[in-house]
């Protein structure tokens, strides 16, 4: 049964045309990763999945809603959340309270008056462990503008995990990271996304085909070929389109 | 963690006991100049959850401080016999109501339109006080009588300084309270995310329309309050309540105090209001010196005082434990 499927989706800005028919169906509890080379529009797609545009034609059904009206924060509460390529997280907070605000939101403390965040006991149980999945749990109390990149990235993840949601976007987590790094929390994400639905960005050919079990090539805008990751190595469209420009 | 909260809640009480034992140590004339004091105190914190904690630059706080002078005055000029508990209420409500209002149009702007928006808005409030000459005595301004207290079997005679200066006291500490717990509660956590990134908040399901409404209002309807007594205490109300004026005042006294502590707009209308006295008796020009304090102070002290504090013990701090740090070094 598909989770959230993407139908004839398009997108222009101004005129030019960034997406031109995107067909997407992620299966629940799958793990489907989009490739294609820069410019594809695969950021792009993301954003109107996640709502923070919206498709200029299509649809987008969620657990057969359909969301393409819906802000942001609505459809998280459906049960999405997306990771951004570009760090993007609360720079003055704290770790521990960069987390605590995604489950403190699925908890539906959002905007009570009388309660204290520390005498949220469920609350910060779920944060000592989503921290403790990513491994910030030393660094709970330093503001998030001073951690490391990689750690940076780390939280990232661990605020998108905060909601708890089904799906899992997850835009280029371990861009501009060494291959250690890239190794490490590939593993982290495998751990922290097992037993949800992962749809993941990714440039690295490595991590893909380690990962993910349904590949989608985006290309020019339109899926090119949609298939396991045995069948999508093999497939001539996708060489010439995307692997052959690598190397 | 815990043995600083106690100390500062400590410090707090000593300050609310020491503030409660001056009526008996100092003149009217100073008695009247704290109760100023503690009503601008109100006025800043307000601003500051908006600016310091939620990072919204607004020029029209002083129309929410005016509604409520206003809702003061004119209960007190047009309907006889007004409690004084019912016109702190009143204040309240209406200001409640105005900043839900004003915040629902002010949802979608951010950053500068939202700055001007606010300046506009304040304008317009501005220009209904001045125009509306029938209920708000225009330029004339209301003259009001304080009511009296009665607690049925006490009557507190407020136009008593040390009595009026008790009950402001008492009603606006309790508000700096609420302003206070505020900031403790999830809800102000909330404010603090709005402040660093708001783009994010909607992508981890928070309506970022419905946490700047509740912080506006709340703001406001506390300004209003502060409102209120600033009738109450000069029994008399006019447009300088509700001018721009009165903005500049508030965002004057709350960048001197620093808009990085919760106690920089106590600080600062401390400041503001005791320099504005001194400078006064020189000078009719003191608006000059106090702008050129501003540009100093923005320019060389951007925490404002809380903040040289702040950094002042830090710095004494280090002084302190830097020579046990070598030895534990070595």
């Amino acid at each position: 049964m598909s989770l959230l499927a993407v139908k004839q989706v398009y997108k222009d800005f101004n005129g030019l045309e960034v997406l031109t028919g995107v067909n997407l169906d992620v299966r629940e509890k799958g793990r489907h990763a989009i490739i294609g080379p820069n410019g594809a529009g695969k950021t792009t797609l993301f954003n109107i999945i996640s709502g923070k545009f919206k498709a200029s034609r299509g649809y987008i059904e969620f657990k057969d809603n359909n969301i393409g009206a819906l802000s942001p924060h609505a459809r998280n509460r459906l049960g999405m959340c997306r990771s951004f390529q570009i760090t993007n997280v609360f720079h003055n907070l704290s770790v521990f309270v960069n987390v605590q605000a995604g489950v403190r939101c699925a908890c539906g403390l959002r905007y009570n008056l009388f309660k204290r965040p520390e005498n949220m006991a469920e609350v910060n149980r779920r944060t000592e462990a989503i921290l403790e999945k990513i491994g910030l749990h030393d660094v709970r109390d330093i503001p998030a503008g001073e951690l490391s990149y990689g750690q940076q990235r780390a939280l990232e993840i661990g605020i998108t995990l905060s909601t708890d949601p089904e799906l899992i976007l997850m835009d280029e987590p371990t861009a501009g990271m060494t291959r250690e790094e890239t190794a490490q929390a590939i593993h982290h994400i495998d751990v922290a996304t097992a037993g949800r639905t992962l749809l993941i960005i990714e440039h690295d050919m490595n991590v893909i085909f380690s990962l993910a079990d349904t590949i989608s090539v985006l290309h020019h805008g339109t899926i090119l070929a949609s298939d396991t990751p045995e069948a999508i190595r093999s497939d001539q469209r996708v060489k010439d389109a995307y692997l052959g420009e690598d190397e | 963690m815990t043995k600083r909260n106690t100390f500062t809640a400590v410090a707090w009480v000593f300050c609310f006991l020491g503030a409660a034992s001056l009526p008996f140590l100092t003149s009217r004339y100073q008695i009247s100049l704290l109760t100023e004091i503690i009503i601008f105190a109100l006025y800043g914190v307000t601003y500051n959850l908006l600016l310091g904690y939620g990072g919204m630059l607004s020029f029209g706080h002083a129309m929410f401080f005016g509604i409520g002078a206003y809702t003061a005055g004119i209960l007190l000029t047009s309907v006889t016999g007004t409690p004084f508990w019912a016109i702190v209420v009143c204040a309240f409500i209406i200001t409640a109501l105005a900043g839900f209002l004003v915040g629902s149009l002010l949802l979608k702007v951010k950053g500068t339109p939202f700055a001007l928006l606010t300046l506009a808005f304040n304008s317009l409030f501005f220009a209904i006080a001045f125009k509306w000459y029938a209920v708000t005595g225009g330029d004339d301004g209301l003259s009001i009588q304080r009511p009296n207290i009665d607690l049925g079997f006490w009557t507190l005679d407020t136009s008593n300084v040390s009595t009026f200066y008790y009950i402001t006291l008492i009603v606006l500490s309790a508000s700096i309270l609420a302003c206070w717990y505020f900031t403790r509660t999830a809800m102000g956590q909330t404010v603090l995310l709005m402040r660093e990134n708001e783009n994010r908040m909607q992508f981890i399901g928070y309506n970022t329309a419905v946490s700047r409404l509740i912080l506006f209002t709340f703001t406001a309807c506390f300004a209003g309050l502060a409102g209120a007594f600033y009738t109450l205490h000069f029994r008399f109300v006019s447009v300088d309540a509700i001018s721009v004026g009165m903005t500049t005042t508030v965002l004057l006294l709350t960048f001197i105090g620093g808009t990085g502590h919760f106690a920089g707009p106590l600080i600062g209308s401390a400041f503001y209001i005791y320099l504005q006295d001194y400078l006064s008796e020189y000078t009719d020009r003191w608006p000059f010196f106090m702008g050129l304090i501003f540009i100093v102070m923005v320019m060389y002290a951007p925490g404002g005082v809380s903040g040289i504090i702040v950094s002042g013990g830090k710095w004494l701090q280090e002084r302190f434990r830097s020579p046990k740090r070598e030895i534990e070094g070595t």
